[in-house]
């Protein structure tokens, strides 16, 4: 039984000695943070870009508008978000006390926005027109009957798809060692250095994610069906 | 009250409604009826600009609102309710939500006065018990008889009725016609697009029947049902009635 000796042995080694296991939380702690922040960065940029694309697809006049919205959610989910983080690292934030960290969210904000632009619009997009109609008939302006009447229904539509991208963040901000940042996949990387043995650490790492996103995604799951029950009341 | 001028409307190159000229007085109980497709309810929502017309002009009250600033559209509108097919209730407001929105949104009532507006009104046809209900838990026909409040607590002078029946389950459309016979009695202007014949016959002071895109006949709805002129509208009555 010493190959299962071996396998707890190097287990041991890339987790428990050295108090090595606090670098993987403090990693964790580090994607989640930068994820956390970049759905931020995300979503109020991406509100810009839909509510900016949603007034320009209706008024003819506003072509350019539309046409620099569209350009902007196509060239970011058109390139690869490792060649952004590249670009922004080594090209635009080139200032030299520009901490890492602050461009992996920047960069992650940038590219998350195209993506929540899309969910806002369509989240928009899914309720059903009769209710601007309706909320206009009553004398109510276009913006009261926007804030009042179809957000309220539209987010229903928006949440669990922010939830979502969210999680999806998560395994996507796995790329942030190449800046330097030490998220949980960097560290892993350090200490399968410092053992001469990256497997261990790797499917550590590995199986924090796992856990995480399923347990993102449950919950995720509970909360959707609250709001469906809300519809049925 | 309402006069429609030389009402052009394309949609894309389908020319739906054809220079109609037409004058709607206060009191009066308009109803049109026509095939599908022959441009009613586009004519409908033409007059409260829910449509903006190609060409021509439609003066409410006075004023020429196809020439109107959308502020001011939107301060004409208080005064034209509309009820749709469809209900269109807001689903995630209660019935006392649905109708103090706006009034009090718009600042013409405080939140008090227009919950008391809306309990006198629902008391009135008979859903006061439903208050704090959501749309979703009620029927079609009491759906629409919130609609139709909804407009009420607007206190306007003119209500569109935009096929108000024809999503309803057969026998919840008398309630409705009802409830619409109701304002007709006393004395609310009121223009139909409704394929009800039996509501044109009792309810409407002059029945205007559309057909591509034109009003090709009008007339008193006893004249109209039983004497027409028109051989499109003897057809369309041959096979209806």
């Amino acid at each position: 039984m010493s190959w299962f000796q071996d396998i707890i042995d190097s287990f041991t080694a890339a987790f428990i000695e050295k108090d090595r296991y606090l670098a993987y939380f403090e990693g964790f702690k580090m994607t989640l943070l930068i994820s956390l922040f970049a759905v931020i960065v995300g979503v109020v940029i991406g509100m810009i870009v839909a509510i900016l694309k949603y007034t320009s697809m209706r008024k003819k006049g506003l072509w350019l508008i539309k046409l620099i919205t569209d350009l902007y959610i196509g060239i970011i989910r058109g390139t690869p978000v490792y060649v952004q983080l590249l670009i922004i690292y080594y090209i635009i934030l080139t200032s030299r006390d520009t901490p890492a960290i602050l461009a992996a969210v920047i960069c992650f904000g940038i590219n998350s926005s195209a993506y929540v632009a899309e969910i806002i619009r369509a989240g928009i997009e899914a309720v059903d027109k009769g209710q601007t109609e309706a909320g206009r008939s009553l004398g109510l302006s276009g913006v009261t009957t926007m804030i009042f009447i179809v957000m309220p229904q539209a987010i229903k539509n928006i949440l669990p798809a922010l939830g979502n991208e969210f999680i999806v963040l998560i395994k996507e901000t796995a790329i942030v060692g190449t800046i330097t940042v030490m998220d949980v996949t960097k560290a892993a990387q350090n200490i399968g250095m410092s053992t001469y043995n990256l497997l261990p650490p790797l499917i550590i790492t590995a199986i924090m994610y796992f856990v995480v996103v399923m347990v993102l995604t449950k919950l995720l799951a509970i909360f959707e069906r609250r709001l469906a029950q809300s519809d049925r009341r | 009250m309402i006069d429609v001028k030389h009402l052009n409307k394309s949609f894309g190159d389908v020319h739906v409604l054809k220079d109609i000229t037409e004058t709607i007085e206060k009191g009066e109980k308009v109803v049109i009826i026509g095939p599908s497709g022959s441009g009613k309810s586009t004519f409908l929502r033409c007059l409260n600009l829910m449509e903006i017309p190609t060409s021509g002009e439609i003066w409410f009250e006075g004023k020429n609102i196809t020439a109107s600033k959308s502020k001011e559209v939107d301060i004409l509108r208080r005064k034209m309710g509309m009820v749709f097919q469809h209900f269109n209730l807001f689903p995630h407001l209660t019935i006392l939500g649905n109708i103090t929105l706006a009034p009090v949104r718009l600042k013409l009532m405080t939140k008090d006065e227009a919950n008391k507006k809306a309990m006198a009104l629902l008391e009135r046809v008979g859903l006061a018990d439903k208050a704090n209900a959501y749309p979703a838990q009620l029927s079609g026909g009491q759906k629409q008889r919130i609609a139709i409040v909804r407009s009420l607590a607007m206190n306007p002078d003119v209500i569109l009725f935009d096929e108000p029946t024809s999503a309803l389950d057969p026998e919840m459309v008398g309630e409705v016609l009802d409830l619409m016979r109701q304002l007709a009695d006393e004395g609310m202007t009121m223009v139909v697009v409704t394929h009800e014949m039996g509501f044109a016959r009792e309810v409407a002071s002059r029945v205007l029947f559309m057909d591509e895109g034109r009003i090709v006949e009008q007339n008193t709805p006893k004249e109209f049902f039983e004497s027409p002129q028109n051989p499109r509208l003897k057809e369309f009555l041959s096979k209806v009635l």
